[in-house]
């Protein structure tokens, strides 16, 4: 495990010069849209929040850690007080594969695609986007958060934005429960998958691991399951879903890799005990139970299926 | 030595919400927790029963290995809301980290 302040200290500090935890110029993590053509403007702002975009990132620092994590290296980064040159923006950036920014990309697209089949009225507004803060949080820093969300809500509000659509689960609850709390800042949010109206018969059956935020927190579980329902795709019954889900580890990663694959592992033997693929809602899980062996796949790479461009580009690879 | 202050309840307030006192140790958030520890994240909660700021600023690394999962507070059978009593006490040990 890694000295938590040393590691919280460069994340803040990364926020506040960048406003993202890993000090990368949003330009270089945020080029997904282009070429995209998407509206600007529209009754609902799409907010990705970045966490897809980070995920390259995140693999990158995570596998980069893990290495050093209780080696005599890791203890100098541990007992030394100062920041490893390993976590450095270009470092990371050197570091992030090609394959996991494309996948970053590809996901936000599909649901770009999924809100267009529902006939979803949004914009994108990249200068608007950003990352909400919310690792700050969870990891203690409140007052760094604070700071960082007035920010981004200060955009979003002098912008004139009040009704938002998110892609994850953490963004979602920073920005329905945090933003209101801490910045005075009251959009409307919800989730792409709320807003999906779709058909088709898919007749199969998949495992859907409910991440904390949307299983717990923000008691949407059912949701997914009821447009999966009305698509033909059928949830297994897992060990540990819902409000009662069980956690990732994803979260660990920052400050313990080790133990975040370790909670993995786990989380992923109850999954797999369904024999079904596993579909997960949160680049977080995603990420750490791939990271624990998993073959998994998002959400939104289940429903854009059932968009007329998901049906064509699947013929297409066939 | 440890010194007991029961004013310390008092004193993480501006950290977090007041609740460690509901607790009545029945080790139910030990069981659920997905870090399958022998006492986390019990003992914490303990140690702020019982003002025990030293063990707790002594133990402080431990209290990252929380994944904010919220599955403690959710099973809680006195709401004492564990996973949030965790969370202020990052943020009181980050301040005293911060302060040195
Ligand atoms: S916090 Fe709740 S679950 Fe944990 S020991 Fe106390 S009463 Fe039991
Ligand atoms: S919130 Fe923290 S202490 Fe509670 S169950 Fe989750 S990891 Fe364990």
């Amino acid at each position: 495990m890694f000295d938590p302040k040393i590691i919280i200290d460069l994340l803040a500090e990364n926020v506040r010069r960048t406003g993202n935890p890993f000090g990368l110029s949003t330009g270089s993590i945020n080029g997904w849209w282009k070429g995209a053509d998407l509206p600007r403007q529209g009754a609902n702002l799409l907010f990705t929040g970045m966490m897809y975009q980070m995920v390259p990132a995140i693999n990158a620092a995570t596998g980069l850690l893990g290495k050093y994590e209780d080696t005599p290296a890791g203890d100098r980064i541990r007992f030394g007080r100062r920041v490893p040159r390993f976590l450095s923006a270009a470092v990371l950036k050197m570091a992030t594969a090609k394959e996991d920014r494309s996948a970053a990309a590809g996901v936000l697209m599909d649901i770009t695609r999924i809100l267009q089949a529902s006939g979803v009225d949004f914009a994108y507004r990249p200068e608007l986007d950003g990352y909400s803060g919310i690792l700050l949080y969870d990891l203690g820093d409140r007052e760094n958060f604070i700071a960082h969300a007035r920010r981004v809500a200060g955009r979003l509000q002098e912008a004139g934005v009040e009704r938002l659509i998110t892609v994850d689960p953490h963004t979602t609850w920073a920005l329905r429960e945090l933003y209101p709390r801490y910045t005075g800042y009251r959009p409307e949010v919800r989730t792409y998958f709320e807003l999906a109206r779709l058909q088709g018969n898919g007749d199969r059956e998949v495992t859907l691991h409910d991440p904390c935020f949307y299983g717990r927190y923000l008691e949407l579980s059912q949701v997914p399951r009821t447009l999966l329902a009305g698509l033909g795709v059928r949830c297994a019954d897992v060990n540990s879903a819902g409000p009662f889900t069980s956690c990732c580890g994803g979260p660990a990663e920052s400050v313990s890799p080790a133990l975040a694959l370790t909670v993995g592992r786990r989380r992923l033997a109850e999954l797999q005990a369904t024999g079904r693929p596993l579909v997960t809602m949160c680049p977080i899980c995603h990420a750490n139970l791939r990271r624990a062996g998993a073959d998994v796949m998002d959400l939104s790479a289940l429903l854009v299926r059932f968009t007329r461009s998901g049906e064509n580009s699947q013929k297409r690879a066939e | 030595m440890t010194v007991v202050s029961p004013e310390f309840a008092e004193e993480l307030k501006e950290y977090g919400d007041d609740t460690a006192l509901q607790c009545f140790n029945c080790g139910t958030c030990v069981a659920i927790c997905p870090l399958v520890d022998d006492s986390f994240p019990r003992r914490l909660i303990r140690y702020v029963q019982i003002g025990a700021r030293e063990r707790i600023l002594a133990s402080g690394r431990d209290l990252w290995k929380c994944l904010h999962c919220g599955l403690c507070s959710r099973t809680c059978p006195r709401q004492a809301d564990p996973g949030e009593i965790i969370l202020g006490l990052k943020r009181y040990v980050l301040a005293a980290w911060r302060e040195e």
